[in-house]
């Protein structure tokens, strides 16, 4: 190689190029988007923490020997899977990102995964802690399409009478252990509770409480009550403008005769 | 512009500021680091000379249109080494090296230091172990034969290594560790070739 000759064409071409150094706003926007980003999945990572906290808290502990078999089909079954997938997805994002910063490469593979794991762990913990996985459940049950079969899947699960689970929203006045109810596909049922003298309802059976039900199908639209729960996660299912409708009527003593037993399935949303 | 004498006395990352301010300053970090980077592309790769140049053509042009992302808390030489060793390997998918091996090219000192260091007899001639560490190092797969170029015969530690290769310091130390491994024992099975 020739020095000066090397020099001399490095110059002629930087000159015919037109070549000039990028500008520094460029890079820092580049290093600025890569963080955001980051903050970005670290945020929605945390959200998705809060909102699996908040669905795995209210899933039915207490009844778990009543609606499973096992406390490992109990664990498999209502794990909200969605949730843990979306988590995993900005879990990778927010590693992608950290490992991608200026200084990323400086960490091993396992500090940057753990890292991020434990970050949106704590942050949704926290965001638990201020009701935002109640906030976003709320949310989604009101608005999301395929709420029930997707997103909550326990409410797929609590709505198969034929299987002795029931949910829907109290459509009136609750007297002598009996009261309406309108389930996710709008039927109407009237429930009773057990002529056992030992059951209780508790205070939470008033109008419009969202509320899941163990017990059986006694008649084509009546059903008799054993254990009655207030439905913690998914109850913006039914302020959905549908249900508001149904439970409107019903409370103007416009119910519809209850139409025959839907598949236990039919959950639209 | 800042004068010969001058430039001389001046930190990397003081001619990139300089070079920002006046683009004629920018000659004065090409003659610090043109000979030391046609060194390492030509160890790095078995390509003739006008393609070493092409792609040290293309380093510096990448380092002029780059200026304002150097970052002062790395080295400037770490930095430079690393836009050479990404371009000589996308030059290296494109140009499809021939297939006869590489002329690297190492100083008496490289040869033993890496001997002593991989604990391996240099000889009594010194060409002769340089030809075998030659041979040995282009026998290996090119993660450990890049790694061990940079560690003996340009002579860079574990930090700079690792900022050139974008990799953790102890991913550096658990590389070359395996690379001096491989090439102890390529080493032996080359001796008995011979």
């Amino acid at each position: 190689m020739n020095p000066q000759e090397f020099d001399q064409k490095l110059v002629e071409k930087i000159k015919e190029a037109n070549i000039s150094p990028k500008p520094r706003w460029y890079f820092l926007l580049k290093n600025y988007v890569i963080w955001a980003a980051g903050i970005l999945a670290l945020l929605v990572g945390a959200v998705a923490v809060s909102v699996i906290i908040y669905l795995w808290r209210y899933n039915g502990w207490e009844t778990r020997v009543e609606t499973h078999k096992s406390l490992w089909e109990f664990f498999l079954l209502t794990l909200p899977y969605f949730w843990i997938i979306f988590l995993g997805i900005f879990i990778f994002i927010l590693y992608y990102n950290l490992k991608h910063t200026k200084k990323g490469y400086r960490y091993p593979v396992y500090l940057i995964a753990i890292f991020s794991v434990l970050a949106s762990m704590v942050l949704g913990s926290l965001f638990y802690f201020l009701g935002v996985g109640q906030k976003i459940d709320d949310i989604l049950g009101e608005r999301a399409p395929l709420y029930g079969t997707v997103l909550n899947r326990q409410m797929a699960f609590w709505f198969n009478p034929q299987e002795g689970r029931l949910v829907g929203i109290i459509a009136g006045d609750v007297v002598d252990n009996n009261f309406y109810l309108i389930d996710p596909a709008g039927n109407v049922w009237q429930v009773s509770g057990r002529a056992n003298n030992d059951h209780n309802f508790p205070d939470f059976l008033k109008i419009g409480e969202p509320v899941n039900i163990i017990g059986q199908v006694v008649a084509a639209d009546k059903f008799r009550a054993e254990i009655i729960r207030p439905l913690v996660p998914g109850r913006g299912f039914f302020s959905s403008p549908d249900m508001r409708g149904h439970r409107e009527r019903c409370l103007k003593g416009d119910c519809l005769p209850p139409p025959p037993l839907l598949p236990p399935n039919d959950l639209r949303r | 512009m800042v004068d010969d004498l001058g430039a001389q006395n001046l930190s990397d990352a003081e001619l990139v500021k300089l070079t920002l301010e006046n683009q004629s300053n920018f000659l004065y970090l090409v003659d610090r680091y043109k000979i030391k980077l046609m060194n390492y592309v030509r160890r790095l790769t078995n390509i003739n000379d006008a393609d070493a140049e092409d792609i040290l053509q293309e380093v510096f042009i990448k380092v002029y249109l780059n200026l304002n992302d150097f970052n002062p808390d790395l080295k400037f030489s770490s930095w430079i080494y690393r836009i050479t060793h990404n371009q000589v390997i996308s030059s290296h998918r494109k140009l499809k090296a021939r297939p006869e091996g590489y002329a690297v090219n190492i100083d008496d000192k490289s040869a033993l230091n890496l001997a002593a260091d991989i604990d391996i007899i240099a000889g009594t001639d010194l060409e002769i172990t340089k030809q075998n560490i030659n041979k040995v190092l282009n026998s290996l797969d090119r993660k450990y034969r890049d790694i061990l170029i940079l560690k003996f015969l340009e002579e860079k530690n574990y930090q700079e290594i690792s900022d050139i290769i974008r990799k953790p310091n102890g991913t550096v130390a658990s590389i070359i560790n395996k690379a001096k491994q491989e090439f102890k024992k390529e080493f032996i099975r080359h001796k008995i070739i011979l």
